[in-house]
């Protein structure tokens, strides 16, 4: 679990864009499960996405005419899961970040924290590698980022690398290893 | 890409903006409505007026005498002119072909008999191809053949008037008639459902007629000419050629309108075809147009839709869309939206030209109907267009990069 840190334009997103194959990248070498995703087009770069990778935004992103379970079942729809098996997976992920009853809410009839646990069951349930939380906390009261981080902390230790890019200390404390970005470089 | 989760996935999207549906779907349906009612109209109109041609053969030529106009090689003018035997069969030489052809002697108000009812009608004596030029169509028996024509036969065909009105309902068919006071034996009957006129006609050979009641006069009243499968223009000619030749022939002057008269039918045909060819292009001018502005608005509101949802596809990107699902799914969301609300015009369409239809029935309006072609066309050309309408709002999804689409405002 790395925590990201750096003032703003520092280039802690574009980092966390390169990382999750959304932007390009000119120079160096990005091993993701040891292929190199160098001059990667599109199309496959969605593949390796909907395989490795899960997204946190700070502003959750939740499709605000799907409910939660929809909403966590869309990764699976583009992995060509079928139906039956997309939604009974999208309530197995939702119970656990413990949403078992709000699967059919919108996202407006949920609460910050609910809906960025949504989302991290969106990020969970086409199984990835590595969840890339993009100031996941930004928008969240300080006693709900520690649910959220507990929680991301939680899945972490069942195996699954976190990249959460962040400007709280406290935050970045709650992660094993921080990387300090100053100008674009690791300071 | 024609899956059930796609669909469910569109029918979602689309049902979870209703005006922005409905506004589409209104103009896109009114569009398809407005084609399919004038090309009904215009259906009926052509219908209409073809019905009005098809009294007789179209590809003749109606060839008549009358007074001439004008004094001409020492005639006076107001000179009757007649039209003999051999003048008809000089014009059969004149003519480089001659497909098919008729005399006809004319007489009205001739005394008719059968039992103790009677009725005064038209009488025709022709030759057999008549029958082609004239487009008469049997309902039972035969019509007047060579056989007649030489041995001057007294047998009669009955228009379905005659049959109504003389026969009441009983079998013509062997019975004599007597028809200006000789038995003529009833060979056929025809029915023209074009010509009210025609069906009051009793009609005989051409040699009978002349020789009863004429008494042996010759003269012949109307000469029929077909011209097969000739060009119009090649009737034309023929037309303007047997004029001239036929007026020098009877000293009848050049500029003379009235001394002999000719009618083209294949000429009058091609000036109604024209006109209906024009307003067909119009007819489908404008009800594309109307469908190209119905197209434009739909392309308009997928263009605000797509950067409406600019954010929502930047998550589907993330979440592992590739570009071609994306296009699929604004371009298949056109395409439902047009097809669905085209068929809902199409439809209302038919329905409201099938009521309106009986109550503007009139000579030359008949049958308004929407040909199923017509139809399919319709909904080919909404096809086209829904896809091409979705084309370009689908290619600037596709170019939103999840990266700008994701950042916080």
């Amino acid at each position: 679990m790395v925590a990201i840190m750096g003032s703003s334009g520092s280039g802690k997103s574009t980092l966390l864009n390169i990382l999750g194959l959304l932007d390009g990248f000119d120079e160096g070498e990005y091993m993701l499960s040891g292929e190199s995703m160098a001059g990667l087009n599109e199309r496959s770069s969605a593949r390796y996405r909907s395989k490795f990778l899960g997204f946190v935004f700070q502003s959750f992103n939740l499709i605000n005419f799907k409910t939660a379970a929809e909403n966590v079942a869309l990764p699976l729809y583009y992995q060509g899961v079928s139906r039956k098996e997309r939604n009974k997976r999208a309530i197995d992920f939702l119970k656990k970040v413990g949403l078992n009853d709000w699967s059919n809410h919108l996202p407006n009839q949920l609460s910050g924290g609910q809906k960025q646990r949504v989302a991290i069951a969106r990020a969970l349930v086409g199984k990835p590698k590595v969840i890339l939380a993009d100031e996941p906390t930004g928008a969240l009261d300080s006693k709900t980022s520690y649910e959220v981080m507990g929680l991301l902390r939680e899945l972490n230790k069942e195996g699954i690398t976190m990249v959460v890019v962040t400007h709280e200390n406290d935050i970045a404390e709650m992660c094993d290893r921080t990387i300090n970005l100053h100008d674009g470089q690791i300071a | 890409m024609f899956n059930r989760d796609t669909w469910l996935e569109i029918a979602y999207t689309v049902l979870s903006h209703p005006l922005r549906t409905a506004l589409t779907g209104v103009s896109i349906a009114l569009g398809v409505f407005i084609l399919v009612v004038m090309q009904g109209l215009g259906f009926g109109l052509q219908n209409g007026v073809k019905k009005q041609f098809a009294d007789d053969a179209v590809n003749s030529i109606w060839v008549q005498a009358g007074r001439t106009q004008l004094a001409y090689k020492g005639n006076m003018a107001n000179k009757s002119v007649k039209i003999r035997e051999n003048d008809v069969e000089a014009m059969f030489e004149e003519m480089d072909t001659v497909y098919a052809s008729s005399r006809r002697i004319r007489t009205w108000g001739v005394q008719m008999e059968y039992g103790d009812k009677a009725g005064s009608y038209p009488l025709r004596g022709v030759d057999p191809d008549h029958q082609m030029l004239e487009n008469t169509k049997l309902t039972d028996g035969r019509y007047i053949n060579q056989r007649d024509i030489v041995e001057e036969t007294k047998v009669a065909v009955l228009g379905a008037t005659i049959v109504e009105e003389v026969y009441q309902g009983k079998d013509p068919m062997g019975t004599h008639i007597m028809i200006g006071g000789v038995l003529f034996s009833v060979v056929g009957t025809f029915d023209d459902p074009a010509s009210r006129w025609e069906n009051k006609m009793a009609v005989v050979p051409y040699s009978t007629a002349k020789k009863l009641f004429r008494s042996g006069r010759d003269k012949v009243d109307q000469v029929i000419l077909g011209t097969g499968d000739m060009e119009v223009v090649e009737t034309v000619s023929l037309t303007d050629r047997l004029m001239v030749w036929l007026k020098e022939r009877k000293s009848v002057h050049p500029e003379d309108a009235r001394g002999i008269w000719m009618e083209n039918n294949n000429e009058e045909y091609q000036k109604y075809q024209n006109i209906f060819l024009g307003i067909e292009l119009f007819i489908w001018g404008l009800g594309l147009l109307t469908l190209l502005a119905g197209a434009m608005g739909v392309a308009n509101i997928l263009a605000i839709a797509v950067k409406e949802r600019t954010k929502e596809i930047g998550v589907r990107k993330a979440l592992g869309a590739t570009g071609l699902s994306i296009v699929g799914l604004v371009v298949q969301e056109s395409l439902s939206l047009m097809l669905v609300s085209g068929s809902l015009g199409l439809v209302v369409g038919v329905w409201l030209l099938e009521i309106v239809s009986p109550m503007i029935a009139h000579e030359y309006f008949q049958n308004p109907q929407v040909d199923f072609r017509i139809a399919m066309v319709a909904l080919g050309v909404l096809t086209v267009v829904g896809v091409l309408s979705g084309v370009g709002p689908a290619i600037r999804a596709v170019s939103i990069k999840p990266v700008e689409a994701l950042r916080d405002e």
